[in-house]
């Protein structure tokens, strides 16, 4: 697919003068806020970027703990109510990606601190996790004994530096996260192409939620295919709204939508002979004289105060109600 | 995993597209057939999109949009707060980043050296890209989110609103038609009983 045009690599960028351990050892010295003054001066742009949706993946770390895999983190929900407004994007969650794999243990595990350094670090995160990723540090360090890795001595040093430093971190209440990738063997274990492969991965996965919504779609293989049935779906959506306002439009001449609803519905479900005064388009048909001067059959249910139907009209009214819901499911 | 529209939604969409319908009523010039469709349509797409109350891209899109048509309808049905965000609008500045992107990604393919192997992923990406440009077409708001992972996301969460506007609206259109269907019934029996007797 497209690739985005600021992809989150590229903010890890600016920061690769330095070197892997003095980069970690700043993070740790630097607290949110520089993240944040960092962040803020960035067009805005990126804060649209940054502005991640994500759900609340607490079944996931559950998961994740049980097979002591590699470890998402958290999920927050940003919400960027106005464009302009660069520090109210940084004051909800961020969400952070997690891919988790089962492999069988004769594959390699890479251990990939990614550019979380760079991201927004959450102020409403939640108190599980924070408990949890202290668990995660610990978990972290079993699963770098236990690995393999082909990568660079200087990376295992880092990363061995951050574990020690983060269990540090954490019990002063530090809020670093990481995105854990494991890569399978004879893959590359360079940054692009790890993250570029969690980005693969949660397309995939959205697009698996897409295909359960999304009628028919089953039956389609392969992104294209399942693509032209979404928007095909969602065009014909469009166009039921289009035919269905166009139908009220006729056969509602005066929008009178709030007081038709009780009053339609209860001519729907009661078998009373009910004459809704509101709709003249539909008495132009038919022809009314002798009808109308009969006050009797001009029952106008859609005023509840009328007392020529006192009894039925209290009833009715709070079977309205029930009709009303049980028309809505 | 994700929802199916729920009643709750679904009733608040009624009460927020009545609201809208009730402004409409006062204004006299709903005279015409396509003046009341409208009029109807707007409301209706103003009560799915603030459903989500400006958390999602497309709702906030759809909302401008709704906005240029008739902008004193939006202000009136939603609350003040947001009449501001409808004046923010969002920069097309991203959409001209991309076709520069895009015209210089051009001119270094034509370098590339072509297998067979890698034409026919290049053609199956190149289809791929075409239908997310697609779907970005069809979805409000779609033409700023250049991040993929945004717009699957943006499109799961209107799918479900849609379904929902089109659920609220079938069935009030059914009682509605219902109803004038009963009335045109007993009226034509009542004529019937007149004429005979």
């Amino acid at each position: 697919m497209l690739e985005g045009l600021v992809s989150p690599e590229s903010l890890s960028f600016s920061y690769a003068d330095m070197s892997v351990p003095e980069m970690l050892k700043w993070l740790q010295q630097h607290q949110q806020q520089e993240v944040l003054s960092l962040s803020s001066n960035d067009s805005p742009e990126l804060l649209q970027i940054l502005q991640f949706h994500g759900s609340n993946n607490d079944e996931l770390l559950q998961s994740t703990f049980s097979h002591f895999q590699m470890v998402g983190s958290g999920f927050g929900t940003n919400y960027n109510m106005g464009f302009g407004h660069s520090h109210e994007a940084m004051d909800g969650c961020i969400s952070r990606t997690s891919s988790c794999q089962i492999h069988p243990p004769d594959t390699m595990g890479v251990m990939l601190k990614n550019s979380e350094e760079n991201r927004a670090i959450s102020l409403k995160n939640k108190r599980k996790s924070e408990d949890k990723t202290r668990e995660e540090e610990k978990t972290e360090k079993k699963i770098k004994v236990e690995a393999e890795r082909e990568s660079n001595i200087s990376n295992k040093e880092a990363s061995s530096d951050t574990s020690k430093e983060t269990s540090k971190g954490a019990s002063q209440i530090q809020k670093l996260d990481y995105i854990h990738v494991r890569a399978r063997r004879g893959q590359a274990t360079d940054r692009h192409s790890l993250a570029e492969r969690a980005r693969r991965e949660k397309i995939s996965k959205k697009m698996k939620y897409l295909q359960d919504l999304v009628p028919g779609c089953n039956t389609v293989t392969g992104k294209a295919g399942v693509l032209d049935e979404i928007i095909n779906y969602v065009q014909s959506l469009q166009r039921q709204v289009e035919f269905l306002s166009m139908k009220l439009a006729v056969t509602n001449p005066e929008l009178e939508l709030a007081v038709e609803d009780l009053s339609v519905k209860q001519a729907y479900f009661t078998n009373f002979p009910v004459v809704i005064a509101s709709k003249p388009s539909v008495m132009v048909d038919v022809p009314l004289f002798p009808l109308d001067q009969q006050g009797s059959l001009n029952l106008s249910v859609s005023n509840p105060n009328q007392t020529s139907i006192d009894a039925p009209s209290e009833s009715w009214e709070t079977q309205s109600q029930s009709l009303f819901a049980s028309i809505l499911r | 995993m994700h929802m199916q529209p729920t009643s709750s939604m679904k009733e608040e969409f009624l009460q927020k597209w009545q609201m809208g319908l009730q402004i409409y009523r006062p204004l006299i010039d709903n005279t015409s057939v396509s003046e009341r469709r409208k009029a109807i349509k707007l409301s209706a797409d103003v009560a799915m999109a603030s459903l989500r109350r400006g958390t999602t891209c497309w709702s906030r899109a759809l909302i401008q949009k709704t906005a240029t048509e008739d902008n004193f309808l939006v202000r009136q049905m939603l609350s003040g707060i947001k009449a501001e965000t409808l004046i923010n609008k969002k920069l097309p500045k991203v959409m001209c980043h991309r076709k520069i992107v895009r015209r210089s990604k051009k001119i270094l393919r034509r370098r590339k050296s072509r297998s067979a192997i890698e034409e026919v992923a290049a053609k199956a990406r190149k289809l791929v890209k075409k239908k997310t440009q697609g779907l970005r077409n069809v979805v409000p708001g779609g033409e700023f989110m250049s991040n993929d992972v945004l717009l699957i996301q943006e499109t799961l969460d209107y799918i479900v609103s849609l379904q929902t506007q089109v659920n609220v609206m079938r069935s009030i259109v059914d009682a509605a038609e219902a109803g004038s269907e009963r009335t045109a019934y007993y009226l034509g029996k009542l004529k019937f009983a007149i004429e005979d007797g």
